[in-house]
């Protein structure tokens, strides 16, 4: 979402500036000029059309609806598009750390299946919640504490600032151990 | 202090969103606002008029020079507010030099990739750490950094930290001779372990 703000933000800035130009170039040339205008824009074409359509037409309700969900879009993705860095805790005042929710996930991962009675494990992470999903061919009820435990020790050794909840599920995988 | 350490984390996206906020709020309210429009709800007799009313109309073809003076000032407002934007967003993040001494005639300031280059290398020389970035942000007088750690599997955050502050950044402190330098640090844990084949 960051870089379709990234992308999005210039684009609707050069948008802007490009109708200022196309205002002052049509402007100018009606003042100046009267015989050659429209010059770009056919806004004569365009004002006779407005001055009989009116509001209540299907044109300009379909427009409206339109534009207002172009609106919605490009509100959303100036809301969504922030940052979900994971912050570990400040060794020092002036030092500030953090990691990225896929790293995070990527190192319960690794704790996660770093047991052989693990078969399978998915894990999403964000700076406030864990999940974990593993396929397991033992009991499904002792892997998930002892998922969980391996979990806890990980958070022990990594600094973070908040610890996350973490949420495990273990499904019996079909198979021979 | 720290809140410089916490601005270096990333560039900052808060005018670009804002701007974009603003922009989507625009849209929808304009879209909102003339479909209710059409639909009657601010009069029946409203909605049954035309897009451009002929007492608008009447308005400019009586006052034209000032009609024209407005649609100028619109569009040059338009324009300018437009190329700022886009320039502003478009523009990379500066990567300072540091100034170590401002005195007119013996003026000394470090470049951006000496620095960079010399901290990365004392970075990647930590146990632990597989590939380190650096770069300055902020400007020239009140520079912060941002350092990038790729962490191999097992290594322990908290050794890796105590080496950063207490080799790296101490070095990095004495050349420059300053108390501080904010540091925003990005720890990718367990990188290095991609490259292994997980397959045994």
């Amino acid at each position: 979402m960051r870089f379709l703000l990234r992308l999005l933000s210039p684009l609707l800035g050069l948008a802007v500036a490009a109708v200022g130009v196309l205002v002052l170039i049509e402007v100018i040339t009606a003042w100046v000029a009267p015989g050659s205008s429209p010059l770009v824009v056919p806004w004569s074409d365009w004002q006779a059309a407005l001055t009989t359509t009116t509001w209540s037409s299907s044109v300009v309700r379909t427009a409206a609806i339109l534009v207002a969900v172009v609106g919605l879009l490009v509100l959303l993705v100036g809301l969504v598009a922030r940052r979900h860095d994971v912050r570990l805790t400040d060794p020092v005042p002036e030092v500030t750390v953090t990691t990225s929710p896929r790293s995070l996930a990527r190192a319960v991962g690794h704790e996660v299946r770093s047991h052989s009675d693990v078969v399978s494990a998915s894990v999403v992470a964000s700076g406030g919640k864990v999940v974990v999903k593993a396929g397991t061919l033992d009991e499904p009820d002792t892997v998930r504490q002892a998922v969980r435990e391996r979990i806890d020790e990980l958070f022990t050794r990594l600094p973070l600032a908040r610890r996350p909840r973490v949420s495990v599920s273990v499904a019996a995988t079909k198979g021979v151990k | 202090m720290s809140r410089r350490s916490r601005a270096a984390v990333a560039r900052s996206t808060a005018s670009d969103r804002t701007l974009v906020v603003l922009a989507g709020l625009v849209l929808l309210a304009a879209g909102v606002l003339v479909a209710l429009l059409g639909q009657g709800v601010f009069g029946t007799y409203r909605a049954q008029r035309p897009l451009i009313d002929p007492e608008i109309s009447s308005w400019i073809s009586d006052n034209a020079t000032a009609a024209r003076w407005i649609a100028i000032a619109v569009g040059v407002a338009l324009l300018v507010v437009g190329l700022i934007w886009a320039v502003r967003s478009l523009r990379p993040e500066p990567r300072p030099d540091v100034l170590l001494s401002d005195v007119p005639g013996s003026r000394l300031s470090v470049e951006h990739s000496a620095i960079a280059e010399a901290v990365r290398a004392d970075a990647e020389s930590i146990t632990g750490v597989s590939r380190a970035r650096v770069r300055l942000v902020g400007d020239e007088r009140r520079p912060a950094m941002r350092m990038t750690l790729w962490l191999v599997e097992d290594a322990d955050v908290r050794d890796v930290w105590a080496e950063v502050d207490g080799r790296v950044l101490a070095r990095a402190r004495r050349a420059f001779a300053v108390e501080a330098i904010p540091t925003a640090v990005r720890i990718e844990l367990d990188a290095a372990a991609s490259k292994t084949p997980r397959v045994l």
